[in-house]
């Protein structure tokens, strides 16, 4: 593509706005389709594109293939968060969420299912929804965002049943405990909190600014990313990517990386983890870093592996971030190849 | 070896029936029997094993039946026929036996041979009888015997041969009948290939193709209607499909006579009218001179009597001797200066004279004289033989402007003038312009305003990468590659610049691909090109001069917002610009923070590079500005680099990367009060006032002691938001607050 415009000298209004466009955009979220094919990938312009990674994996794969089948105009303000249950993507960003059908996605002129927007209090200026998450035992979606809020709706009904209020600044992000139903949520206020889904109370706090091991303030309090395997806790932002054993509330370790950290995830017995620069980092629990592996992003904000069983042929690993394009990891070694809206 | 063994299985295979008579012993007994030296040698070689078996074989006990099969299944078969072939050929020299067997009944030599056999089974038995007794008068008893059975020995001798005579003549005759057959057979053969080959040629012939199956024969109801009867015949040929075809290719052929009559009679009626048409030509091209002259000669009344249309007409009669293209662009730019732009101002300048004596009068098509003449011209020039200056020449030549050219004054509102010089390369068949802008009053011109309306960049990329600089003809190339001329670009300042709107407003259009097409110039292209044309090169000017002013106090550090625009910005700003200064296009590539627009393909050699500097405190705001020709339609587009607490550009602060988007990508609500030519300045005041929010919300460090460096001033809603804590870089104008887009 960078080739491409290269030698495309001449350019006209609307190709140097779409160039500029295109410069500026910021891939804030990730969601694979249920069927394991499909890629669905939401900018900072309130579009989501569509790619179809089968297509891009398959071994007559063009440069078309690499381009979305469909890009649509979603939202008004950025799509910062979309997951996928077993029929609908669900999109959320400017303080409202919408669902799509996955089965009617690829149609052109795709309108939503769905669209709902939690009972907020301010009006001056809609907070935005930061983290979605499914909880599919209780066929909840829990939002939680702007107004430091979780919110809690009946995907069945629609219905917001109960909002969760502790957090004294924005909510990032969220993750689920399985075994016990809990909720974590990590906010802008540098607190992790632990919520219990069936008494819809919080049940713990961890201030992660407040232990020395991980603080680092001239970064902030911050908690940007976080994820759990229900024993452990991972988390970073401001204070350092930091392992936790939750039980206890101790860090047990602190990972040597001083960029701060946009997304966390569990992989196998490693952790995965990206942010401010250009690499996909991946770690051993030990704190040791096993292997740093290269982007196309000058940042990253979103990682997103491919499990579906119902596509072992697609299984990869993706990650977007600060440009238009989404690296397409088919091993943890190297990047394969990109995507690009 | 005294017993023959083979002897009885051949008898038994011929007698049939059995009968003893005494009348056989006379015969058999003359009968000669060979004796054992007259044997063939292979006889005395025979196995011994052989004759021991047929020992067993002649036990008297033994039944006849039973023996036969044994026999001929022994080995001693061969041996057999063998002897009887060499007995023939040494009986044959003494007495014919052959003849005999034809005489002997092969019946009663059976019977004979049963008697013989039973006569010896007799004797046998009563020398085994007599010598058991064992009496005195035995002995002559058994020599009597002895000699009986003697005799009999001889008999089935003979009657042995005998059998293998019978069986070679069987044999002989068996194969002369077989001889026959195969030749009555290899006859049937051969008779049966010739009725095949016959078949064949019978078939060849039937399935033969005439050629006339292949004419397009006139229906036969049309033929009969048509044709005249001593051709179709209709008594003859109506039962006779042969004729009937025969008469159908007669006609076919006297048509195509006739039609080939009529078509020398319609070529020669061509050629008549086409006579006619030369004749009248010619007369009509010599009438064309003699109204000439009468107009020439009414020209002085037309004088004397001021007419309306007298300057306009002298206009035109200048005009006449414009070259084509240069023609085309006075007609089209006089016709839109009438109908719909008073303030635009055409025309001629250069000397008549000159271009009189490289033109015949323009009563002959212009197109075609302009060309050859200039062709004429190149090749004289070529035969010149001064060697040293021989190149340099041919390149004047090649550049070689017409002396006429069209002067087009385009005033803007603001009284400023564009003028642009048009010009015509003859053998190039190119146009170029060359551009000047006058302004009511004078203007100071700052330093980074250099290039702004210089005549070498201000037309740059009026249309989208019509830089100018390259010939637009694609035949010109190869007129280059003959003189040495490596591109047009060196010569574009003397010149001017051949853009491609020059060309269509010439009506010249040049295809991409094709190098030696002809081209031809059409009225109605240029049409089509003046009026945007027009209007793009008023806007042009306007947003060069409006640039111009701004770089005057850009220069000074006054950001110069206009009262209109003033809602855009919070009353008070804090940061400033402290530098405005021009950079070259190199700089900018190796600027570390401008990758993305080059890679991009944003930063080519066409457009104008700048760089600013925004100060607050102790941070320091670098831009790098791409100004694009096409400003303000195409933004500038700003690169940034802060250098306050470490360097920060949009690889590693995402709020820097928003502050980009924030001039480059929300570029439109800056651009103020249509045409927009304020965008740039509003553009630096915005980076102005974003710098300060960058710095007011900057989260302060609880560890480092003291006051904050910027104390927030401004009103936000929230400082930040979304997973990249982007700062509140929306301003809202009347509430006066900051939030996030």
């Amino acid at each position: 593509m960078e080739r491409a415009a290269q030698q495309a000298v001449p350019l006209g209004q609307m190709e140097v706005f779409q160039a500029l466009q295109r410069l500026h955009m910021t891939i804030f979220s990730q969601s694979v389709s249920p069927c394991g094919k499909f890629l669905a990938a939401g900018n900072n312009y309130g579009q989501i594109a569509i790619f179809s990674l089968s297509a891009a994996l398959s071994s007559e794969a063009k440069e078309e293939s690499k381009k979305p089948m469909v890009t649509f105009q979603a939202h008004d303000g950025p799509v910062y968060s979309m997951v996928s249950t077993d029929r609908h993507l669900l999109s959320a960003g400017d303080g409202e969420v919408k669902a799509w059908l996955w089965a009617e996605i690829l149609k052109k002129g795709c309108k939503e299912l769905w669209r709902r927007q939690p009972p907020y209090r301010t009006s001056l200026e809609v907070p935005e929804i930061n983290a979605l998450l499914l909880v599919l035992k209780e066929n909840l979606l829990i939002l939680a965002g702007g107004d430091c809020q979780l919110h809690a709706m009946d995907l069945e009904t629609g219905t917001f049943m109960w909002a969760l209020r502790g957090h004294t600044d924005y909510i990032h992000c969220l993750a689920l405990r399985e075994r016990s139903p809990e909720v974590l949520s990590g906010g802008e206020d540098g607190a992790v909190r632990l919520w219990d889904l069936r008494t819809a109370k919080e049940v713990q706090t961890i201030e992660v600014y407040k232990h020395e091991e991980c603080s680092r303030p001239h970064n902030g309090r911050w908690i940007g990313c976080l994820a759990t395997d229900s024993d452990w806790m991972v988390c970073g932002g401001g204070p350092a990517l930091t392992l936790w054993h939750l039980r206890s509330s101790t860090p047990t370790t602190v990972f040597p990386m001083r960029a701060p950290q946009k997304h966390v995830t569990f992989y196998q017995d490693l952790i995965l983890s990206a942010g401010q620069g250009r690499c996909v980092n991946q770690w051993q629990l030990s704190g040791e870093l096993k292997a740093q592996v290269p982007g196309s992003s000058p940042g990253l904000l979103s990682l997103s592996l491919n499990q579906q069983p119902a596509a072992p042929e697609c299984k990869v690993l993706t990650a977007a971030g600060n440009s238009c394009r989404v690296d397409v990891f088919t091993n943890l070694g190297y990047r394969a190849f990109s995507l690009s809206f | 070896m005294v017993l023959k063994p083979q002897s009885p299985d051949a008898g038994s295979r011929t007698l049939s029936g059995t009968r003893p008579g005494a009348v056989w012993y006379s015969t058999l007994l003359t009968t000669r029997v060979p004796s054992e030296a007259q044997l063939p040698d292979h006889l005395h070689s025979l196995p011994q094993c052989n004759a021991s078996c047929f020992n067993v074989h002649y036990h008297p006990g033994e039944s006849s039946k039973k023996r036969k099969p044994k026999v001929i299944r022994s080995d001693g078969a061969p041996a057999e026929g063998k002897r009887t072939r060499s007995d023939t050929e040494q009986e044959g020299k003494y007495y014919s036996e052959e003849a005999e067997v034809d005489l002997r009944d092969p019946g009663r030599d059976y019977e004979l041979y049963k008697y013989t056999c039973q006569e010896l089974q007799r004797l046998m038995a009563e020398i085994q009888d007599l010598k058991s007794r064992g009496g005195k008068d035995a002995a002559v008893e058994i020599e009597d015997r002895r000699i009986q059975s003697c005799v009999h020995f001889m008999t089935l001798k003979k009657l042995n041969r005998l059998a293998h005579i019978r069986l070679k003549k069987g044999r002989d005759q068996t194969h002369e009948a077989k001889q026959k057959v195969d030749a009555y057979h290899l006859q049937l053969q051969n008779l049966l290939y010739e009725v095949m080959h016959l078949q064949k040629e019978i078939t060849k012939c039937l399935e033969f193709k005439s050629k006339h199956e292949e004419i397009d024969l006139v229906s036969l109801e049309e033929f009969y209607k048509e044709a005249p009867p001593d051709i179709s015949k209709a008594e003859v040929t109506m039962g006779d499909p042969h004729q009937q075809t025969l008469a159908r290719l007669d006609w076919e052929l006297e048509q195509r006579k006739r039609l080939a009559e009529k078509y020398r009679e319609c070529l020669s009626n061509k050629e008549k009218i086409l006579k006619e048409i030369e004749v009248k030509k010619e007369y009509l091209s010599s009438l064309q001179p003699r109204l000439n002259s009468i107009m020439q000669a009414s020209l002085p009344v037309q004088e004397y009597l001021f007419m309306p249309f007298d300057q306009a007409h002298k206009q035109y009669e200048t005009a006449r001797h414009l070259p084509p293209p240069l023609y085309v662009l006075f007609v089209q730019a006089t016709a839109y200066g009438q109908a719909c732009d008073k303030m635009l101002s055409v025309a001629i300048e250069g000397s008549v004279d000159e271009a009189k004596a490289l033109f015949k009068p323009p009563e002959d098509s212009q197109d075609d004289e302009s060309d050859s003449d200039a062709e004429e011209e190149q090749t004289t020039k070529r035969r010149r033989p001064t060697l040293g200056v021989q190149l340099d020449d041919k390149r004047k030549e090649m550049l070689k402007r017409h002396p006429l050219s069209v002067l087009l004054d385009l005033k803007c509102k603001d009284d400023s003038v564009l003028h642009l010089t048009f010009y015509y390369l003859m053998n190039l068949n190119i146009m170029t312009v060359k551009a000047r802008v006058t302004t009511a009053t004078e203007l100071i011109t700052p330093i980074s305003a250099g290039d702004l309306l210089s005549p070498d960049s201000v037309l740059s990329c009026l249309y989208p990468g019509d830089h100018g600089k390259k010939t637009p003809n694609p035949a010109n190339q190869y007129q280059f590659d003959k003189v040495g001329i490596l591109t047009l670009r060196d010569y574009v300042l003397d010149l001017g610049h051949p853009y491609l709107w020059v060309q269509k407003l010439g009506g010249l259009h040049f295809p991409k691909e094709q190098p030696q097409h002809t081209v031809i110039t059409d009225h109605s292209l240029s049409a089509s090109h003046m009026e945007t044309t027009m209007k793009l090169l008023k806007t042009r000017v306007q947003s060069r001069l409006a640039l111009h002013k701004q770089f005057a106090s850009l220069e000074h550090g006054i950001v110069p917002v206009t009262s209109d625009c003033h809602y855009l910005f919070p009353a008070k700003v804090v940061s400033r610009l402290v530098k405005w200064v021009t950079i070259a296009h190199e700089d900018y590539t190796e600027l570390h923070f401008t990758k993305d627009i080059v890679e991009a393909g944003l930063a080519g050699d066409t457009n104008l590079y700048y760089m600013a500097l925004v100060e607050r405190g102790t941070a320091k705001l670098q831009a790098a500005v791409v100004l694009n020709p096409g400003y303000s339609s195409i933004p500038p587009i700003f690169q940034l680099c802060l250098n306050w607490k470490g360097e920060k550009t949009n690889n590693n602060d995402d709020n820097i990367r928003a502050m980009e988007s924030e001039v480059n990508v929300c570029y439109k609500e800056l651009c103020g009060p249509r045409p927009g030519h304020q965008l740039l300045t509003n553009q630096l005041q915005r980076l102005c006032v974003l710098l300060d929010v960058y710095l007011e919300t900057e989260s302060h460090d609880d560890s480092v002691e003291g006051p904050k460096e910027f104390p927030q001033e401004k009103m936000c809603l929230r400082l930040f938001r979304g997973p990249s804590r982007i700062k509140p870089f929306k301003y809202n104008h009347p509430q006066g607050f900051f939030s996030h887009r």
